[in-house]
């Protein structure tokens, strides 16, 4: 066996056992490590050069970066999350022929659209959800994420939140908390327009707190312009379009004189 | 041009019809050969374009005979060429090489070739493959040709040179690996880029984003896109079709507004001919309209010869009109082939919230005060708690300003609000100004787009330009019908 590739193997070894001890600080360095060993594989992206080790070589790579994505979630680093994601896409993508596919595959691509969903990149999301054939889409993991954006843009927010029981896998707990906390800050937004009040308790089953003091600390915090009194919570509208009572003078007489302008040309 | 019909009307009674024919076409191809030589020595492109339009014209009339005799006058017997060439056209048989000794012979050889006659050769024969469905063959001779273009630096053989590129990447296409050629498609575009050749550019970006989007490659292709050098469009094919592609980008982005505009104007720019493009340009339009909240027009969808094609994107749009979530599951189903053949399923799963929308706004029109689960019904929200999931639904059409309505969370109903005397804001002022803005940016586009030829003083030549730019102009229009067969 390739020496580069049994020290690979063996470093990999050990970032495994302390991933599964938790000891997430090592497991950072070992990964640093490790991805400077895969620099020197030829067969990796962009290359793709066809060596003899190239199938292991790929795997093992591939291994390591969904590793990397996994232990990414569990110290709740977004930024590294993406730098991961993107190194180990080109082994789904372009790889897909060399290597047999990985079962971590689609779990990791679920977590992706996850990601940017709560960063809010619709577009992004539905760019990568074009790139899924129509077997990928059936696949739980993905099928997760894919419906909660559709409730999500629906304002079916209930349903986003009972999600979180059914999710695929343990790390996708960590997404939908932060996603709940969106949807709060949301459902939060479309009360104030919708409402003109609720009761103390209403409010506080809408928005998922526990006790009152949660909810006066919160309106205190994102809205202060809410008014709690009476047992109940007030929304202040805000101001209705009033008809307009002036005449916005300046701009018509700015718009007249282009049209007057245009029209001359043409004449 | 007046001689060149003498001397065919000339020749005709001498011979059998069939020969003729095949002469004919000989002639022909042999005077758009002096074309090209005269093209080639002038350095005048427009020559070279006429050529490859004339071609194009003939098209249905190659026969395998003709084009071997063909090579047999253009390029040097014998040579590297000629050799490779004629091994993709099958041999003649006797009596047509009668034909062709005859013709040979009345023409003197040439003996100086220049290279914009051997990469027509190329052309030529590589219209022959795929006109015959050879595609395997077509890959090869086309893979040879864009290794041969590699060599020649000649601004005289872009016009060529950017058909070429077009089938090579068809060519792969049809066998289903366009993949490979991504990297030579991009080594192209770099060397037309520094070569200063607008036309391989754009034909090369155009092939590159065509390329990217059949392996639904959004990312990448709006990278390319995004980052390639713009100038004025040369051809209106080409300009009709990256238009198309940038609607399809900018729909997966979710940038309708811009979207609607880029795949309208494809779908008004393209030429009459071209059913099938205007058919995948209009698909693409409708369900951009229908993400936006806009009900296309009727008239949209009886256009003539597209009833059929879009037959179910006018059941998809009637049930989004209605607002009605089980026709809309139904059409779904119903049509599912169609949708995910034409590659829109993604984005017919993005029209159920439109769909929801658009019921509640029928709702609160109707009534002044419904409860939620009434709504929830009209709705038919399948799920494990219609209510709930009905009051932030509205709560949420509410906020995006869809309808104009309060919850009374203790009733559980929903309360719709007067309609404001619209008159009173300056909301007609507004659209007025924007509907005369949008006119007047229509006719100052369409002065700038005015063109003048060049020449018009020239009272000789001006008969014959004005025949030569209608042929030009229907034989556009047929080309593109021909390409978009291929391409759907």
């Amino acid at each position: 066996m390739d020496p580069q590739l049994t020290e690979v193997s063996q470093q990999f070894e050990r970032f495994k056992a302390a991933f599964v001890r938790k000891d997430f600080n090592s497991c950072g360095d070992l990964l640093s490590q490790l991805k400077v060993l895969l620099t020197k594989f030829t067969s990796l992206p962009p290359l793709f050069e066809n060596t003899p080790n190239a199938a292991q070589e790929l795997t093992i790579a591939r291994d390591i970066y969904e590793h990397a994505v996994v232990l990414s979630v569990k110290t709740e680093d977004q930024d590294a999350f993406e730098r991961d994601f993107f190194q180990l896409k080109p082994y789904y993508v372009d790889a897909r022929n060399r290597i047999p596919p990985s079962q971590q595959e689609n779990l990791i691509l679920g977590l992706n659209l996850l990601r940017l969903l709560v960063q809010n990149r619709i577009a992004e999301f539905h760019t990568e959800l074009e790139l899924l054939s129509s077997a990928t889409l059936e696949n739980p993991c993905i099928k997760h994420a894919v419906e909660l954006e559709q409730s999500f843009m629906e304002g079916a927010y209930n349903r986003v939140l009972s999600a979180r029981q059914t999710a695929p896998d343990e790390t996708y707990v960590y997404f939908m908390d932060l996603l709940a906390k969106t949807i709060r800050d949301e459902i939060a937004g479309c009360s104030e327009k919708a409402y003109d009040y609720v009761s103390i308790t209403d409010a506080r089953l809408m928005l998922l707190f526990s006790s009152d003091q949660e909810l006066l600390a919160y309106v205190q915090e994102e809205h202060p312009e809410w008014e709690v009194k009476d047992g109940l919570v007030v929304f202040q509208k805000a101001k209705e379009t009033a008809p307009c009572k002036e005449i916005p003078s300046l701009q018509l007489i700015n718009q007249t004189l282009s049209y007057a302008r245009e029209l001359e040309r043409i004449v | 041009m007046t001689q060149d019909i003498e001397m065919k009307d000339n020749q005709t009674p001498t011979q059998s019809i069939i020969v003729s024919a095949t002469t004919s076409t000989l002639q022909h191809l042999k005077e758009i050969a002096a074309l090209i030589d005269s093209g080639s020595y002038t350095k005048e492109v427009r020559r070279i374009a006429r050529a490859v339009r004339l071609t194009v014209g003939l098209r249905k009339k190659l026969t395998g005979s003709v084009i071997s005799s063909f090579l047999d006058f253009a390029l040097v017997p014998g040579s590297d060429a000629h050799t490779r060439l004629s091994s993709f056209v099958p041999k003649s048989n006797e009596h047509d090489m009668e034909v062709d000794t005859a013709s040979s012979n009345s023409q003197a050889t040439t003996k100086h070739l220049p290279a914009e006659l051997e990469i027509y050769c190329y052309f030529l024969v590589l219209l022959f493959l795929i006109d015959q469905k050879k595609y395997n063959e077509a890959k090869v001779c086309s893979s040879a040709s864009i290794a041969r273009l590699k060599s020649v630096n000649r601004r005289t053989i872009d016009v060529i040179a950017s058909r070429l590129y077009f089938y090579y990447s068809l060519s792969y296409e049809v066998t289903g690996n366009l993949a490979e050629i991504r990297g030579n498609l991009l080594a192209l575009h770099h060397s037309a880029t520094l070569r200063h050749d607008e036309l391989g550019q754009e034909t090369l970006l155009n092939l590159l984003l065509r390329n990217y989007l059949h392996y639904n490659l959004y990312d990448q292709a709006e990278k390319l896109r995004s980052k390639a050098p713009r100038f004025e469009a040369h051809s209106n094919q080409q300009f009709c079709r990256y238009l198309f592609y940038l609607g399809k980008i900018r729909t997966i982005q979710l940038e309708y507004t811009d979207a609607k505009e880029s795949l309208l104007q494809a779908a008004r720019k393209a030429p009459i001919a071209a059913l099938g493009f205007r058919i995948q340009c209009n698909k693409w339009a409708i369900i951009v309209r229908l993400l936006l909240g806009e009900i296309p027009e009727r008239s949209i969808f009886t256009q003539k010869g597209m009833e059929k094609a879009l037959k179910p994107y006018f059941d998809l749009t009637n049930a989004v009109r209605i607002g009605d979530l089980e026709l809309f599951r139904n059409v779904q189903e119903r049509f599912a082939k169609t949708f995910s053949e034409d590659r829109t399923h993604n984005l017919i799963v993005r029209l159920r919230h439109n769909v929801i929308r658009t019921g509640l706004r029928n709702i609160s029109i109707s009534y002044s005060r419904i409860s939620l689960t009434d709504v929830a019904q009209k709705l038919r929200l399948n799920s494990a708690n219609p209510v709930a999931d009905a009051e932030s639904i509205v709560a949420k059409a509410i906020r995006d300003g869809a309808i104009d309505a309060t919850i009374d969370h203790k009733n559980g109903c929903m309360v719709s609000k007067e309609t404001g005397d619209i008159y009173s804001t300056n909301e007609p002022q507004t659209a007025f100004n924007s509907r005369i803005a949008f006119c007047l940016n229509m006719h100052n586009e369409a002065v700038r787009a005015l063109r003048f030829p060049p020449n018009t003083h020239k009272e000789k030549e001006s008969d014959e330009k004005r025949r030569e730019k209608k042929q030009q102009e229907e034989e556009l229009a047929k080309y593109m019908a021909e390409e978009d067969d291929d391409d759907f």
